[in-house]
């Protein structure tokens, strides 16, 4: 009976339009920034790091690189919004609609209700987020020869993969990142749960997200960066670390879960003492 | 089947519901009747666990509503005003989904609603395509599948049109008769009251004024109207003698228990006054509700 009614929450999720419009969204950028990489004197610029490094060139100017360095940006402003989006939908936009109203008019609970709506969020969440990982391989194969993986962020990573071992570290970074996707989402969702529009729980949702970025980012704070939801958020990144750190990464992961059942049981708390009229 | 004691809601300093006490029998088409905001709507809201009462309890059945909602909703169906669907879904996947929050549902079940709404042949188009009237239909058979015992129905015809309005009362008569439902039914309209109820119960201001069957409510005081010259003159006779303990309007006396027309007309021979008309009167269910809301006037 339980994933009877996932399978109808699922339904509903994935029956709206607006759903699509992250896949839509990110499909349409990783064109665009593939392109203008591919096109521009940025790829040259990617291969001179490299060559001044002492790595050839030739060798790592892959759909793995061009993928990854499009996906970077795309997980940290995009992934975040349309998470929110979906999760921020969730509760409000069907206590909006009045189709609350004719659920609570049934034998569920609502903390049941909760528990599969919130689901249905997660397998959002990490298709989403693999979604994002394989067209991003996807797209670049025509336009980069196969070959290793070359991650860089500016002043926090510098690495190189060759192409196996590069292609599992990919992989594994955006099932990582679907812990990411969940987590926004499940914020929103908990924002969702109280009484307000759809629209709203998306935004608080976002501000937390961006406020927590931005206090990570003033340098002064530095110190302080373990105590930011960002911070632990971009468990992903650490996927292109060598060697790996499998402490900081459980740490950050038993960090999230705790987030997600904590927002879970406040967006529960809230909703169930919540009284549900037209 | 519902029992309602002492239910209570305040919505900060506002006391939407006051201390509701009624009672709904096995087989009622029982109307809950009240102007906008009396708190027929609150007080559905709480017997379907959606509103949380300050005080009270709402019992369906053997199980009260806020400790037991599952097994208190697990044989009822309800409709609301304005039904809301998930308009880019079909009719036949909407009704899926709202019908297995209850219980596990067979296709064939679902077939068998449509037909007996009269959706057949629609149900796997989108609902965004269905037009009023379709969409309570809709609404009728979400409710229906589980196969309920009782059917709460708030303002089920608002925003109908006429034929809409016409064909849903049909179909709640349908659903008693043929199904043997029990219905609790709120509205505002008099005239829809009048038409499906047998028992009724009007709330003022969230305070229930009245409970009783609708042939109670025509009966009314036995209000005798009467055409006289010198009305009042009779009536202070009349009242005098203890025939009469009551009148209004100029034309209408009630008679003292156990006195019938016939006696009136005789004294009011003896005492020389001419009848120009006098008979039993039946009350309309306005004029009964208007007379309520007179005593207990809203705010």
């Amino acid at each position: 009976m339980f994933l009877i009614q996932l399978r109808h929450e699922l339904w509903k999720l994935f029956g709206k339009k607006r759903t699509y419009m992250g896949f839509a969204m990110f499909f349409v950028a990783q064109v665009v920034i593939l392109m203008v990489f591919r096109f521009s004197r940025a790829s040259r610029g990617m291969g001179d790091l490299l060559e001044n490094n002492g790595y050839d060139i030739t060798a790592f100017l892959s759909p793995l690189t061009a993928a990854c360095f499009t996906n970077f940006w795309l997980a940290y402003l995009l992934l975040p919004l349309y998470g929110s989006l979906v999760g921020g939908d969730l509760v409000a936009k069907e206590a909006e609609d009045g189709t609350l109203r004719m659920i609570l008019a049934r034998p569920v609970s609502r903390t049941r209700l909760l528990l599969l709506k919130w689901l249905a969020g997660a397998v959002f969440s990490v298709v989403l987020s693999l979604l994002l990982g394989l067209t991003g391989l996807l797209i670049g194969l025509p336009f980069f020869p196969w070959g290793g993986l070359f991650a860089f962020v500016p002043g926090e990573l510098f690495a190189v993969f060759p192409a196996d071992v590069g292609l599992w570290r990919y992989a594994a970074a955006h099932l990582l990142m679907s812990v990411k996707a969940t987590t926004v989402m499940g914020l929103a969702f908990f924002f969702g749960c109280l009484p307000i529009k759809p629209a709203a729980a998306t935004i608080m949702a976002l501000s937390f997200i961006f406020l927590n970025f931005i206090l990570m980012n003033i340098p002064w704070f530095a110190d302080l960066k373990p105590w930011f939801l960002t911070y632990h958020l971009n468990l992903w990144q650490q996927m292109y670390e060598s060697p790996i750190r499998w402490t900081r990464m459980g740490e950050s992961l038993s960090l999230l879960l705790g987030f997600n059942a904590t927002f879970f049981a406040l967006g529960a708390a809230v909703f169930g003492l919540r009284d549900l009229k037209s | 089947m519902i029992r309602l004691k002492d239910l209570t809601k305040r919505f900060g300093q506002r006391l939407a519901v006051d201390a509701l006490t009624l009672e709904v029998r096995r087989g009622d088409v029982f109307g809950l009747l009240g102007h906008n905001g009396a708190g027929k709507s609150t007080s559905i809201g709480m017997l379907l666990g959606q509103v949380w009462p300050s005080s009270g309890e709402a019992w369906i059945g053997d199980h009260e509503v806020s400790r037991d909602r599952s097994r208190a909703l697990a044989r009822v169906g309800a409709i609301f005003e304005a039904p809301a669907f998930y308009d880019y879904l079909s009719g036949w996947r909407n009704v899926e989904i709202l019908a297995g929050y209850s219980s596990p549902l067979s296709q064939h079940r679902l077939a068998e609603v449509f037909e007996w709404v009269g959706l057949s042949g629609r149900e796997h188009q989108v609902v965004r395509t269905y037009s009023h009237g379709m969409r309570a239909r809709l609404a009728l058979a979400q409710a229906l599948v589980p196969d309920p015992e009782l059917l709460i129905l708030d303002e089920p015809t608002n925003g109908l049109d006429p034929e809409g309005i016409h064909e849903m009362r049909a179909t709640i008569r349908r659903l008693h008769a043929e199904l043997g439902l029990t219905l609790l039914l709120s509205s505002h309209l008099l005239t829809e009251v009048e038409q499906l109820c047998n028992r009724i119960a009007v709330l003022n201001k969230g305070r229930k004024v009245f409970e009783g069957g609708l042939e109670e409510v025509q009966r009314g005081q036995d209000w005798v109207f009467l055409q006289t010259d010198a009305f009042d003159l009779v009536v202070t006779r009349l009242t005098a003698e203890g025939l009469v303990v009551g009148a209004r309007d100029g034309r209408r006396i009630a008679l003292a228990s156990g006195v019938a027309v016939s006696d009136v007309v005789r004294r009011l021979v003896e005492l020389g006054h001419p009848v120009h008309g006098i008979g039993r009167e039946t009350l309309t269910l306005e004029e009964f509700y208007l007379s309520l809301m007179k005593e207990a006037p809203c705010s």
